[in-house]
């Protein structure tokens, strides 16, 4: 494999090629071509952010044109919805979007300076997770994957979300996140019953399970949580079997309740960095648009049918990276 | 039977209540019968004229008063107003809710720290109510009235959507399923029972929703609907041309409660009453400010100076009780020189500053220019009067904010549960410390 020559940034040229040869109005997902009009697109000529904002296209043919002409360094679409998009103006509603990129991770297995396959594939199983949740706890069901070229998008547009404020959303953040340890003592007619995260297999504490699992399991000996001394640290590698085994409870007895107690407190605060919070409350956000050419890592954002068996160094490769010369 | 309008003022019954009182006028006579249920409620302390209310303007005050005085004063004795708890006052009681909510939309607008106090009273009042009743009668009364609040057995957790973005229902403490949000027993145990292991589920859906969520959801949404209806008052108040003197006395009644109880309490419930601005105590810091004070060693930085530690030493030095007293104010109404200012808040951000990797400021001139704007003084490199006013002076961002914008600061420690500000946290903590320094200077001499 040419590893190196991928994830480099694309020449002028290429970008020309990429737009000129590969690119097709099919590739941009139905979820945005049907609502193009209410929409508003940004551009980045030059490769210094989208100055070039508030366009507004009233057809795909003429996205087409656009993109085609001007093949921009980067291309993006807002996740709100506008009656009169071309001032921002008459909001109507926003996509609710979670946005894993892989090179903020926290915690990575790998030691690379940007992204690879180790962590672009724990972004994927971060994602996995955060869908699984949206569906199977919040209901939501129309919900689109994209591959942005450094991480993934997931994008909801039930009628149910869609109208919902900055406040609502940050809390749906921290719920999908696991972002707060759950209570473990309950009041019972006057008894206090004590119930951990993991014995309870459904709502919030099953999420925070889930979270802290997957954690837990891609730590190692130079992760750095807070509370969390070198010695902690070492007995939750020795000991994190059991948790593959859903042992919890032996888990918990062999690292000892008060220290169990701080190593989940470090891992919910840090779950708050699983995804990039900024972009979820935004109500105006524009996003990498599907089927662009992410120009600094030279990869196709990508909107992602089937997200287990998606591989992006398969499917969201431009040709132009084949023909490289080596 | 206890009437639902006890709890639910804004229930069918209580709207039935007041409309039957007729004449507005008769709220500011006394009230004989008022009288008498309140001088025969049980563990009643009569020996003060002031503790027994003698209209429904004086029992409105004394609701309001019940709830400040119980969080701020600490020689708060509920003796005083046992008449609150006692069911038979409920005639009187609904006509008090409905003139604080009228008097406070009239005057104050939803958005006002009194429509917050009159809300926040509504929900402790019923949890107190709740508490005292027998064990069926509250099942039976939460029972109808979440029905009443609710009209279908199978909850989308988007219609708590208003709860839930003003905070008062965590989505966390709900159990959801497909969307749906989990109330009823007999719903839980279909749907959860299998997965359950080595717990019974009967015992697990009574801990964590059984009363308790019940009761949860519905005394937020009595508040959500007390807002509400402030909120309604208010609008329709802009409408009208003379809004009844009557409720724009009580209005200002409300208010001179507010300000005793900051006055004369100051911080000892709410943290935030009246503390004065003093020298900074770097001890009292909550986690995430010492965090940015030892400089940031990584991304953020920028944020982490200017958008979050500035504004916060910056009022913590000059302005503490700024959400308290919820008056807007500039610098120079504190620090008239600028003095401090220059001596004490700006070396503390600027050491920040300094300590991060790599050092800010250093390289960026314009940082500076940001730092000054968020101080009041417009964009200009130094602080200076003459440009005070040109932007605003920001507010501490709230611990909300910092998890969002600045998630690697917040490590929240056993006090952060109190809290939903870093400044409140200080304001707490800077009491507590000041304790802890006296009962140790007291004790040990040694050192
Ligand atoms: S909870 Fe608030 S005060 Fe505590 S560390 Fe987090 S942001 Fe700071
Ligand atoms: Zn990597």
């Amino acid at each position: 494999m040419v590893k190196i020559e991928y994830l480099t940034p694309a020449s002028p040229e290429e970008r020309k090629r990429y737009y000129r040869e590969e690119w097709d109005i099919k590739q941009v997902p139905d979820f945005i071509a049907h609502s193009i009009q209410e929409r508003e697109f940004g551009f980045d000529h030059v490769g210094r952010g989208p100055n070039d904002r508030y366009k507004v296209f009233r057809t795909p043919d003429l996205l087409k044109r656009f993109l085609k002409v001007r093949t921009p360094f980067a291309a993006y679409c807002s996740v709100a919805f506008y009656d009169k998009p071309r001032r921002r103006d008459k909001w109507t509603k926003a996509e609710l979007v979670f946005d894993v990129d892989a090179k903020d991770i926290p915690i990575r297995t790998c030691e690379c300076e940007s992204v690879c396959e180790i962590c672009l594939n724990e972004a994927k199983e971060i994602v996995c997770g955060i869908i699984d949740t949206l569906k199977e706890d919040l209901g939501l069901n129309n919900i689109h994957i994209v591959y942005s070229g450094r991480g993934y998008h997931a994008r909801v547009l039930d009628d149910d979300v869609t109208h919902i404020n900055s406040d609502v959303r940050s809390q749906i953040v921290k719920y999908l996140v696991g972002a707060e340890v759950p209570e473990n003592e309950y009041s019972l007619n006057y008894e206090k019953v004590s119930y951990e995260h993991f014995v309870i297999p459904f709502g919030y504490p099953n999420v925070f399970t889930e979270r802290v699992k997957y954690s837990i399991l891609h730590l190692n000996e130079h992760s750095n949580l807070d509370e969390v001394n070198k010695k902690l640290l070492k007995d939750v590698l020795k000991n994190r079997h059991l948790i593959e085994d859903n042992n919890w409870g032996l888990f918990k007895n062999k690292i000892g309740p008060l220290r169990y107690k701080k190593v989940v407190n470090g891992i919910a605060s840090m779950n708050m960095s699983l995804v990039d919070a900024k972009v979820s409350i935004d109500l105006k956000r524009i996003l990498r648009l599907p089927s662009s050419l992410h120009s600094m890592v030279s990869m196709k954002c990508t909107e992602v049918k089937n997200i287990e068996t998606f591989d992006p160094f398969k499917e969201a490769v431009p040709k132009f990276v084949y023909e490289r010369k080596e | 039977m206890v009437s639902v309008a006890f709890i639910n003022p804004l229930s069918d019954e209580g709207e039935i209540i007041v409309r039957e009182l007729g004449d507005f006028g008769r709220v500011l006579s006394d009230n004989d019968d008022l009288m008498q249920i309140v001088t025969g409620s049980r563990s009643q302390e009569i020996s003060d004229d002031s503790f027994i209310p003698r209209n429904y303007i004086d029992l409105a005050i004394k609701r309001i008063e019940w709830f400040v005085k119980k969080k701020n004063d600490r020689n708060f004795d509920n003796n005083q107003y046992e008449f609150l708890f006692n069911t038979e006052i409920l005639k009187f009681d609904v006509i008090a809710f409905y003139l604080l909510c009228q008097a406070v939309g009239v005057k104050y607008g939803p958005n006002s720290r009194e429509s917050r106090v009159m809300v926040e009273s509504q929900g402790k009042l019923i949890e107190y109510r709740l508490e005292k009743l027998p064990k069926n009668i509250r099942e039976e009364l939460v029972t109808n009235i979440l029905n009443s609040l609710i009209s279908s057995t199978h909850i989308k957790w988007t219609f708590f959507e208003d709860l839930i973005s003003t905070k008062k229902l965590k989505l966390q403490d709900l159990i959801l399923d497909q969307g749906e949000i989990i109330l009823d027993k007999d719903d839980f145990l279909e749907r959860f029972s299998h997965k359950i292991h080595g717990r019974k589920p009967g015992k697990m859906y009574e801990a964590l929703i059984g009363d308790r969520i019940k009761e949860l959801v519905m005394i937020k949404m009595v508040m959500q609907n007390t807002e509400n209806y402030i909120l309604k008052v208010g609008e329709k108040s802009d409408r009208e041309i003379e809004p009844n003197p009557i409720l724009l006395e009580l209005a200002d009644k409300i208010s001179d409660v507010l300000a005793t109880s900051v006055r004369s309490y100051g911080i000892g419930g709410s943290y935030s009453g009246s503390v004065k601005a003093s020298a900074l105590n770097p001890k009292a810091f909550p986690p995430c400010v010492k965090k940015v004070m030892e400089g940031m060693k990584s991304g953020g930085r920028n944020d982490a100076i200017i958008m979050f530690l500035t504004p916060f030493i910056s009022y913590a030095r000059l302005y503490p009780s700024v959400f308290s007293e919820n008056i807007t104010k500039q610098i120079s109404d504190i620090d008239p020189s600028l003095l401090i200012v220059q001596n004490e808040v700006l070396p503390l951000i600027f050491g920040a500053a300094e300590r991060c990797t790599p050092p800010l400021f250093e390289d960026q001139p314009q940082d500076k220019v940001n730092l000054n704007a968020k101080l009041g003084f417009g964009m200009h490199q130094n602080p200076d009067l003459k440009n005070e006013g040109e932007t605003i002076w920001y507010t501490p961002m709230s611990c909300e904010k910092v998890k969002i914008h600045l998630p690697s600061l917040c490590k929240p420690d056993e006090n952060c549960k109190k809290i939903g500000n870093p400044l409140s946290y200080y304001n707490m903590m800077i009491w507590k410390v000041k304790k802890e320094a006296k009962t140790e200077s007291a004790t040990d001499n040694t050192e």
